[in-house]
């Protein structure tokens, strides 16, 4: 027996929202390993972070087309809208973040090939840092828990400076090595790939804000 | 079970192979001269709800009714081609037509309860089929599916025509589904109701299409977009007779339709 006028609908909600969180760990999933790729020096799981990236993408078009069915079938409004609309700027954001684990893992088997390796300095850091954002970004959305979205948001100002130390430690080193600019400059490139999840976990979370208040607000500033 | 034997045997048969519940092919309908449906060819998927959508005139309701021959009984009307039923004709004039209308039921648009108890309504198409079971486990189980059981089983006993309007179209559902159809055809069932009645009877659509075979006609094309799994779009030619413009799964027709007609009816651009 129906326990809600809209149970079919409510139930297609649930589904869609669980299917972003999938993506969410899978997202997570392939920054973590491309970082771990770099770190432990392991070119097999580089190359499989690449592999699955594809997979991902999938996983994206889908829910992205689950999205278009609901719009044009259920006729959604106020919460049930926002709950879709952000859904579809959120996988945007997760598949662009798996994108970056992919580019990590791709520029670490370019630094492979580079005849003067570099130590990875801050660079660890700045990863555990988007890392821990992209975590609490999810658990936000996963709970619809605004007051962890706005710490996510608080937090990418640490990311920020994160990465503005990881940058300048990373240019010394090449100004006092020439020899190292190739190295670095894949480094740079790793830095910068990080701080991206970091930006795009703050644009998770200010989708949570958005999906329970209805605030349209950019806190990524 | 007790239900006399069948003229339609109960099998799937034909190229029907369990995944459609009917099939039109090559259907006409015609009141007298006038040709109201023309060359229909439609497989209705089992156990998924089909929506009918077109403008008013476009033939949706005939066509409607020529999935369990109520047409007939409107004088002077007449089908050719055929409606394949489990791999049978069901124009085939050794078909009861009585027997098809209970294989495949119908609720119409206004709620019809007849002016007797609300367990009467429910046992009344059993009871007439010669049911020996059970007959309040009967009509308690199709309450319950009708989502009305909650709502009414501490008043059986009263006329159906003290319940609201939505409660008498559940009703009205829970008499159809006693006689154990395999398809209901549902002509515009929630047009008289109110909007939370409506998506009621959607959500309880919805819950049937777990046993049954469901074909709606909505003049609601939000409706139509909820509460179907695929949806054939009619629309008049220049005999104003109705032709089938599109059919496929709803998600496509709403998203990204074939047919330009169908893109402009649902975009609101018809006319």
């Amino acid at each position: 027996m129906p326990t809600s006028t809209r149970a079919h609908f409510d139930k297609a909600l649930q589904r869609l929202h669980e299917s972003v969180l999938q993506l969410g760990s899978r997202a997570r999933r392939a920054v973590a390993n491309g970082l771990a790729a770099l770190t432990d020096g392991d070119a097999e799981l580089a190359r499989e972070v690449i592999a699955t990236d594809v997979e991902i993408n999938r996983l994206r078009y889908d829910i992205e087309f689950e999205c278009y069915s609901l719009l044009a079938t259920e006729q959604p409004v106020a919460g049930d809208m926002r709950t879709i609309v952000a859904a579809l700027t959120v996988v945007g954001d997760l598949e662009r973040i798996a994108d970056h684990g992919k580019k990590v893992a791709r520029t670490y088997l370019r630094l492979l090939t580079d005849p003067r390796p570099m130590d990875l300095g801050e660079i660890p850091t700045l990863g555990a840092l988007s890392l821990s954002m992209l975590d609490r970004a999810l658990a936000a959305f996963a709970t619809h828990d605004v007051a962890t979205a706005e710490a996510v948001c608080r937090s990418d100002d640490q990311a920020d400076a994160q990465y503005k130390r990881t940058f300048n430690a990373i240019v010394a080193a090449m100004v006092e090595d020439p020899q190292r600019i190739s190295a670095g400059t894949h480094l740079l490139q790793i830095a910068h790939e990080l701080e991206r999840v970091a930006d795009r976990a703050t644009n998770v979370a200010e989708r949570v804000i958005y999906t329970v208040t209805g605030e349209l607000i950019e806190l990524n500033i | 079970m007790a239900l006399p034997s069948l003229a339609i045997p109960h099998r799937d048969a034909g190229d029907t192979n369990g995944v459609y519940a009917i099939e039109a092919r090559d259907l006409n309908v015609y009141y007298g001269n006038f040709r109201a449906v023309k060359d229909i060819n439609l497989k209705v998927h089992r156990r998924q709800i089909t929506a009918f959508i077109g403008p008013s005139g476009c033939g949706k309701s005939t066509l409607l009714r020529a999935f369990n021959r109520m047409n007939e009984l409107i004088p002077n009307a007449r089908a050719s081609g055929k409606v394949l039923f489990q791999g049978q004709n069901i124009y085939d004039p050794r078909v009861d037509p009585v027997e098809v209308r209970r294989r495949i039921g119908m609720v119409f648009q206004k709620p019809n309860p007849f002016p007797k108890s609300i367990y009467e309504n429910v046992a009344w198409g059993a009871r007439i089929n010669g049911y020996l079971g059970n007959m309040d486990a009967l009509v308690e189980q199709s309450l319950r599916r009708a989502a009305l059981w909650d709502e009414v089983k501490d008043k059986l006993h009263q006329s159906g025509l003290s319940l609201s309007g939505g409660q008498q179209q559940r009703l009205c559902i829970a008499r159809a589904i006693a006689v154990r159809p395999e398809i209901i055809l549902m002509d515009e069932p929630a047009s008289a109701l109110d909007p939370i009645a409506t998506l009621k009877i959607e959500e309880l659509m919805r819950e049937l299409s777990e046993e049954y075979t469901i074909i709606i006609v909505t003049h609601n094309m939000q409706q139509a977009a909820r509460v179907s799994d695929f949806t054939a779009f009619l629309l008049m030619d220049e005999d104003r007779a109705g032709v089938l413009v599109e059919y496929g799964p709803t998600r496509q027709i709403f998203t990204r339709p074939k047919d330009k007609r169908t893109e402009d009816y649902i975009t609101g651009r018809f006319g």
